[in-house]
């Protein structure tokens, strides 16, 4: 684990503005894994996806929004023939917060992926349910092999087991943000992976 | 193993590069830098079109130092051929954000004709964002048919067939880190 080195109050540029949002900084409890951590790790899983297809071709299907970064990262490692395909989907029912399981598709597959190999992005799989129902619904549709990326491994909320074939970092069950990862639609763009501690989180709007 | 792909390499059919990757990085922190200024103290939503702007967005997203929220559109043309065949496109996805009253910046990775990105830029308007502004990484000013405002571009490239940095070449080749250019004598498309 790593502490934020820089501890020296920011005079934010939005601070004196209309549209209030919060300096990261007030609410981040600890980076995780620091850009040069995450960019080692993204490197050494393309080269075992390179290592284990290689021969082959694959499908890289990445999930928005969460998993752009990691999949922007991750593909320039992978040595093998490849494409890319992106989907979004959102849980249905229960709060942004929690996800019940059965996923809405906005955005299906351009691909038809029967009889390929399909390597599922994911930036973080927490109770399993969202993961385990797309890859239900995709097998249904005949790849030659479905397999699954994984950055970040909320072990301690699974409810259901899934299939994860790659994974970046295993994480404590806490709020996490940054490369990628929003909350509330912000703070996607840091390079890092942090704890946010809620309580000192303020909603923007 | 047998060798069940039969791909060629890119260095066979690639003409030369066009954008290498120091440079390309270089000049996309540039661009996050300028739009960190120009928007400091502002709402910001970045709109990415589906797929090949998302290596350019993402790299671009590290650079812009400002808080900002990011969103994607996925579009078809009607009928066959390319999408910038007559410029009506199709929704495929819609924004998840309703951007009234709010910055929008729409990221692209390359504009030719500029069919596709009026018809987009115009779908955009009726929903009154606040401003609404293009970020290009390339410009192949010389194709263009129609006068689409860019606001901000990487390079103004020539009338070349690119690939690379998230343009693909036949749904190939995105992940490559610089942008090169096809020798189409040379490419055999599978």
């Amino acid at each position: 684990m790593w502490i934020l080195p820089d501890t020296t109050p920011v005079s934010h540029p939005l601070a004196h503005h209309p549209f209030p949002l919060q300096d990261y900084r007030e609410f981040l409890d600890e980076i995780l894994f620091p850009a040069d951590v995450i960019a080692r790790r993204v490197a050494e899983l393309g080269a075992q996806i390179s290592a284990d297809f290689r021969g082959e071709e694959i499908l890289v299907v990445c999930l928005l929004k969460g998993a752009l970064t990691f999949t922007a990262n991750l593909t320039p490692h992978i040595t093998v023939p490849q494409t890319l395909d992106c989907m979004s989907l959102s849980s249905y029912g229960v709060g942004h917060y929690a996800s019940s399981g059965n996923v809405r598709v906005h955005l299906d597959l351009q691909t038809n992926i029967e009889g390929k190999n399909v390597l599922l992005v994911e930036d973080i799989v927490d109770s399993g349910r969202t993961l385990d129902h797309v890859l239900r619904m995709l097998r249904t549709r005949e790849p030659k092999s479905l397999k699954v990326c994984v950055l970040l491994d909320k072990k301690e909320r699974r409810e259901v087991p899934v299939q994860v074939d790659y994974l970046g970092f295993d994480i404590p069950d806490k709020y996490v943000f940054g490369y990628g990862i929003d909350i509330d639609e912000h703070y996607r763009h840091l390079p890092f992976i942090a704890t946010a501690d809620l309580k000192r989180y303020r909603k923007p709007g | 193993m047998k060798c069940l792909v039969d791909m060629q390499p890119y260095s066979e059919f690639m003409a030369e590069i066009l954008v290498d990757a120091s440079t390309l990085q270089r000049r996309v922190a540039e661009l996050g830098d300028q739009i960190s200024r120009d928007y400091a103290g502002q709402d910001l939503l970045l709109l990415c079109i589906l797929r090949g702007g998302v290596v350019f967005l993402v790299d671009l997203m590290r650079h812009i130092t400002i808080p900002h929220a990011v969103d994607f559109m996925a579009v078809t043309s009607y009928g066959v051929g390319a999408r910038t065949s007559s410029g009506h496109v199709r929704l495929i996805l819609d924004l998840q954000t309703d951007i009234q009253g709010r910055n929008v910046l729409l990221v692209e990775d390359i504009v030719d004709s500029g069919n596709t990105l009026a018809y987009v830029l115009d779908l955009l308007q009726t929903r009154h964002p606040r401003s609404l502004k293009v970020c290009a990484l390339l410009d192949k000013k010389e194709r263009r048919q129609v006068n689409v405002p860019i606001d901000y571009c990487g390079f103004v490239i020539p009338d070349k067939f690119v690939f690379g940095y998230g343009l693909d070449l036949d749904e190939y080749y995105r992940n490559l880190p610089f942008v090169a250019v096809v020798d189409p004598a040379r490419y055999h498309p599978r």
